[in-house]
């Protein structure tokens, strides 16, 4: 063989090469081709396998012959794979195309129970005046529910709170028979004001929320089982006007900054002087509805600067510190805020309410 | 207190509409928590006279009347069932077109085949008395086409009179505080009782034997008394003020009563043996039969107003039988005492009588009252039934006593309001509630507290510009500095105190109690449950499906329960969670995912305890359906991995789950475990427990569901696990290494023993653990399982590169060793 002939077998490899490379309909030909004439066992390996039948002195002008060949079908291989490759990815993107209006693959939302956020959007609120929650027990004797409140028994003031008691602990001594039982469920939050103010020393700032109990019938506004919020704060000047520009505050806070209020004598055994607080009613804007009794207002919380009696026996002298003290009702607050007509439905727990509030 | 306007003028001018006063008297705390207006829903109702009142010709129930309603207007023929009519008696007649109460149209109409050109009205039909089976009778002398709301028409506020204001609940008292609130005068009534013969004395004796308890009597005598109505205005006045018409004897107590506030008892003296009447406890066993008919068994707590033949009533409470004033009464006995105010509230609240008239004594009665309401009643009881007064009262205690003085520093008062607000204008706001002042002596004493229960009265000594306060007599509910203060404030007006924000000192930063629960809460919701409250009364039942006994000494019991459902303080969180389940199934609502964050109750050593806890309840599917998921039932696993990825929330620490004992009937044996967390130090917390409910339960409860998980955890043990400090981890080092192992081992060996082994075994190396395949089947015995684990292995660089094959070696070793476990290829 001499190298013109050579020269043919390469030349024909190449336009074949070519040919087939173009003809390689998908990648997988492709490498097919690729494989069938540069692999290891390929047809331009055989065709070099002729070198050994040139004549000595013609060899070392194969490489001028055999390089620019590999490299044209190298480049046409790679070529061909761009083009192929763009058109495989189309391909892919096409047939991966769906509904893209179909829902998605649902979670539970879960939420949060409209009670509970609200008491702690209540803290949230007092929590930027510094007030601090403290926790206090459900199970209460009567001394610290009543007596340290300023309630002695067979006060008449006791007709305010109908009492649900229960077994005093073991050891300790039943009430005589004809004396009201001394152990309790606390019928309000407020002896959470005596456990604070016995355990910590002015300037105090506390909030103590959390479950109530009353002897009481269930209808669409009360219960037997409510929440309330107790706030409490004493030092030495806090007077009934910081208690108005605080509950201001969190009326403005909690029902819009536009709200009117209004601040007039209340009753409690534990406060003096006594306040109700009243905001202009979130149904009827004031102008007067079945919601607050056409009055155009509703009372939202009871107040007043903590009592003389009440401060000393929380271990505070009264004639040097006074404070105030608020309680609320959780529940109401929550009704307010979310238009809600039945306070049973607080514990009723249904989940459709449950899933009305964003949280 | 309802308090008919027409009664309240006659002790003040009122230029205000209802609305108005009620608005002033709120802002003086005297809330007026309704306004009625009697006869502004009738109209068309005017005052006939019956003509004629014969049989109905259809009917034998029925009467036909010919009614005259007026000069010029014709006389109308109307059918009327009642018995109580009479020719020339005068009547309410709704008139054609008229609309009564309820927006009952009358209109002509036939009844039983006859015309009827109206209605006669009873009380009930205009909504003016409880009496429905007759025809109000009117006054004989009533202007004939009167319309009726010019008759009996009036407006009437209901107050609500808080329990330290006793003195205003009274038409007289809320006078009082409308001239507080006005400015204008009070009108007191003119109270004159004209007196002949012989003296009280004469006929009646009073001991008291116990002044304590009845610190003053007043007694009058009257005779030759008629006993019968009222007049009609007295009674239509009881009315609208709430209290039923009885007869003129009875109603004017009844008006003393709501015009002063001044309970009124009166005696027929014929049921008083020799006009003795004897104030002491009862003796043990006494028995009284009660006005209502109630035969009671008293004991010397029960204070009596006794003859010398036994009782004759309870004092202040309820009067006895016998001596009731009756038709036949002519002798009467005025009985008008001051009470101990505790007597009086134990007595009624032992027997269950509170009346108008307790509700007044246990609030405390002023001093002079005695007398004056006696005067009052004699003089209203000549003045409707006739007869004689007989002179002078027996009276127990005749002095009256002096004003009580409050001193009071006018500047502590304006700290106390926080306003600015001079001794000069404090002095005249309570002239306007009648407490005069007067410049404070050095020796009076500020009282800051008074004497009570919880402690001795705290005073100190008047300072430089104090006041005395001197009090009248029915306001026994100024006695500290502090009610001064609010006297001030109340008569100067809430509203009229600048509202200011805190300026003193802060109270130092204090940890909240709050932040885990709110966090853990939070992460939950995120998790797709939904957050519930349940009741934390729950019932007997309820406890017994826990396998609780009725008399387990640690359940906390309500004594007077509301309902048996809801006595007992809830000692797990699981019944009132699977409420919710049955609930929601009820209204198809089977997918269920809720939690509950909330104290537990339980007597420990006999004190009384609360656990704050979490509980978690899952029953149906873990996933909505949808087009892309097939819904798959929550599993003991869905339990235990949401556990796994809270407490990895909270703590660089992982959960061992443990077999633990089920509660028989609650939890399904072989699907409970307790979750325990191994702190740095050592340390077991046992977080709580998730378990799959006993079917059992659900069956108790009707829940459908087969499968429901729950999850109960203590937050003591989740705060106990929050690591005090953190520090970031290492993440410059060589990644970890990763290696499975698989192993064969008894079928009834616990996952949970095989970690621990590998984690024992491999050493501090080992930074994850993962079950990631478990299988039983063809390829091995029947009682094996094949647990293959993934371990995450931090290489120790300076270690020799087989190192890691060497500790997979070793761990398989050991398995080998304790638990005979075979290693899979």
């Amino acid at each position: 063989m001499d190298i013109g002939s050579f020269q043919g077998r390469l030349e024909a490899l190449r336009v074949g090469a070519i040919s087939d490379i173009g003809a390689a309909a998908d990648l997988d030909a492709l490498a097919d081709v690729e494989t069938r004439i540069l692999g290891r066992k390929g047809e331009l390996k055989s065709v070099m396998g002729g070198i050994g039948a040139l004549p000595a002195e013609d060899r070392p002008k194969v490489g001028a012959l055999a390089n620019p060949v590999r490299e044209a079908i190298e480049s046409a291989i790679e070529t061909r794979r761009e083009v192929l490759g763009t058109a495989a990815l189309e391909m892919r993107l096409l047939a991966e195309r769906e509904d893209v209006t179909l829902p998605g693959r649902s979670l539970w939302r879960g939420g949060l129970h409209p009670i509970r956020e609200t008491e702690r959007e209540i803290a949230r609120i007092f929590g930027q005046f510094g007030f601090v929650v403290v926790e206090s027990p459900e199970v209460e004797t009567d001394a610290l529910n009543f007596e340290a409140l300023n309630i002695p028994a067979d006060h008449p003031a006791r007709d305010l709170w109908d009492t649900i008691y229960v077994q005093p602990p073991t050891g300790t001594p039943e009430a005589p028979p004809d004396e009201e039982p001394r152990w309790l469920l606390r019928t309000h939050t407020s002896p959470g004001q005596i456990r604070a103010m016995r355990a910590t020393e002015p300037p105090i700032r506390i909030l103590t929320p959390g479950r109530c109990y009353r002897y009481e019938a269930v209808d669409a506004s009360h219960g037997f089982e409510f929440f309330q919020v107790e706030g409490l704060m004493v030092d030495e000047d806090t007077s009934m006007g910081t208690l108005r520009g605080l509950l201001d505050a969190f009326a403005h806070a909690m029902f819009g900054a536009g709200r009117p209020t209004r601040f007039r004598p209340g009753y409690y055994p534990f406060t003096e002087p006594s306040v109700a607080f009243d905001i202009q009613c979130v149904v009827c804007d004031g102008s007067g509805c079945p919601a607050c009794g056409r009055s155009g207002w509703m009372t939202i919380l009871g107040a007043g600067m903590v009592h003389p009696v009440v401060l000393r026996n929380g271990g505070i002298d009264p004639e040097r510190y006074q404070g105030f003290a608020f309680g609320m009702g959780t529940d109401r607050i929550t009704m307010l805020r979310y238009a809600i007509r039945d306070i049973r439905a607080f514990l009723a727990n249904d989940l459709r309410f449950l899933e009305g509030f964003p949280a | 207190m309802r308090v008919p306007l027409s009664w309240l003028r006659e002790y003040v001018d009122v230029d205000l509409s209802p609305e108005a006063l009620a608005d002033r008297l709120t802002l003086l705390g005297m809330e007026v928590r309704g306004i009625e207006r009697i006869g502004a829903d009738w109209s068309r109702v005017v005052v006939g006279e019956l003509l004629t009142v014969d049989r109905h010709p259809n009917s034998a129930r029925l009467s036909l009347t010919t009614v005259r309603v007026g000069d010029g207007e014709p006389t109308l023929s109307i059918v009327c069932g009642a018995t109580n009519i009479a020719p020339g008696q005068r009547i309410p007649v709704a008139l054609p077109g008229s609309v009564l109460p309820g927006d009952r149209r009358i209109e002509i109409a036939k009844l039983a085949g006859v015309e009827s050109q109206g209605m006669l009205c009873s009380g009930d039909e205009l909504g003016l008395s409880s009496d429905a089976d007759g025809i109000l009778i009117l006054p004989a002398d009533t202007p004939i086409g009167l319309p009726m709301e010019d008759l009996v028409g009036d407006v009437v506020l209901d107050v609500d009179v808080k329990p330290n204001r006793g003195d205003a609940l009274s038409i007289l008292g809320l006078a009082r505080e409308v001239s507080a609130a006005t400015g204008a005068p009070v009108r007191w009534p003119g109270i004159v009782v004209t007196e002949s013969g012989d003296a009280t004395a004469d006929h009646v004796r009073v001991d008291v034997l116990d002044t304590e308890r009845c610190p003053r009597f007043v007694a009058r005598y009257l005779d030759g008394v008629s006993v019968g109505p009222s007049p009609f205005a007295v009674q239509q006045r009881l009315t609208a003020a709430g209290m039923r018409p009885i007869s003129n004897i009875v109603d004017a107590s009844n008006y003393v009563m709501l015009e002063l506030g001044k309970p009124i008892h009166t005696f027929d003296a014929d049921g008083v043996p020799n006009g003795h009447i004897i104030v002491r406890g009862a003796e043990p066993g006494e028995r009284l039969t009660t006005l209502d008919h109630v035969e009671r068994v008293l004991d010397p707590e029960v204070l009596l107003i006794a003859g010398d033949d036994g009782p004759l009533g309870l004092a202040g409470v309820m009067g006895g039988l016998d001596s009731e004033v009756s038709d036949t009464t002519s002798r009467v006995i005025v009985e008008s005492a001051l009470f101990d105010p505790v007597s009086i509230r134990r007595t009624a609240f032992r027997f269950a009588l509170r009346s108008e008239a307790s509700l007044r004594f246990e609030k405390g009665q002023e001093h002079r009252l005695a007398r004056i309401g006696a005067d009052r009643a004699a003089q209203l009881i000549l003045a409707w039934g006739g007869g004689r007064a007989a002179t002078e009262v027996v009276d127990t205690d005749p002095v009256e006593l002096p004003r009580a003085r409050v001193a009071f520093r006018p500047a502590r008062v304006a700290r106390l309001l926080g306003v600015d607000l001079p001794s000069t204008e404090q002095a005249a706001l309570l002239a306007r509630v009648e407490v005069t002042t007067e410049p404070a002596d050095p020796t009076d004493l500020v009282p800051i507290a008074a004497a009570g229960p919880t402690g001795a009265a705290q005073q100190v000594p008047a300072a430089e510009g104090a006041l005395v306060a001197v009090i009248p007599g029915h306001r026994r509910d100024l006695v500290i500095e502090a009610d001064i203060a609010e006297e001030v404030a109340r008569v100067r007006g809430y509203e009229t105190l600048p509202g200011t924000l805190p300026t003193s000192a802060m109270p130092a930063i204090r940890p909240d109690p709050r932040r885990l629960v709110d966090h853990l809460r939070g992460w939950l919701s995120g998790q797709g449950l939904l957050e519930v409250v349940t009741h934390g009364l729950i019932g007997p039942e309820d406890h017994a499906r826990l396998g609780l006994a009725a008399d387990d000494p640690a359940t906390i019991r309500a004594l007077n329960p509301v309902t048996a459902d809801h006595s007992e303080l809830r000692r797990s969180l699981l019944p009132g969670l699977l409420t919710v389940l049955a609930d929601a199934e009820r209204q198809r609502r089977p997918d269920v995912a809720v939690f509950e964050v909330g104290p537990i109750h339980a007597r420990v050593d006999g004190q009384p305890t609360e656990t704050p806890m979490v509980g978690v309840l899952l029953a149906g599917s873990a996933r909505p359906a949808t087009w892309a998921a097939t819904p798959r039932a929550w599993d003991l696993a869905d339990g235990k991995g949401l556990v796994e990825a809270l407490v990895a929330r909270i703590a660089d620490a992982s959960v061992d789950w443990r077999a633990t004992t089920p509660h028989a009937g609650v939890e399904h044996p072989g699907r409970t475990a307790e979750g325990v967390v191994t702190l740095p130090d050592g340390r077991a917390v046992v977080l709580g427990r998730v378990t799959e409910v006993h079917p059992a339960l659900l069956a108790a409860m009707d829940i459908r569901a087969p499968h429901v998980i729950s999850v109960g955890l203590e937050i003591g043990a989740i705060a106990a696990i929050e690591p005090g400090r953190v520090q970031a981890g290492r993440v410059d080092g060589p990644p970890p290494v990763e290696r499975d192992l698989a192993v064969v081992v008894d079928a009834t060996r616990g996952a949970g023993d095989v970690a621990a082994i590998i984690r024992d075994a491999a050493g501090p190396s080992l930074v994850g653990l993962g079950l990631f395949d478990r299988y039983q089947g063809a390829q091995l015995g029947a009682d094996q399982v094949s647990l293959a684990w993934r371990l995450r292995l931090d290489p120790d660089p300076s270690a020799p590169e087989t190192a890691t094959d060497d500790l997979m070696d070793h761990i398989a070793t050991v398995l080998s060793e304790r638990i005979g476990a075979r290693r899979r290829a």
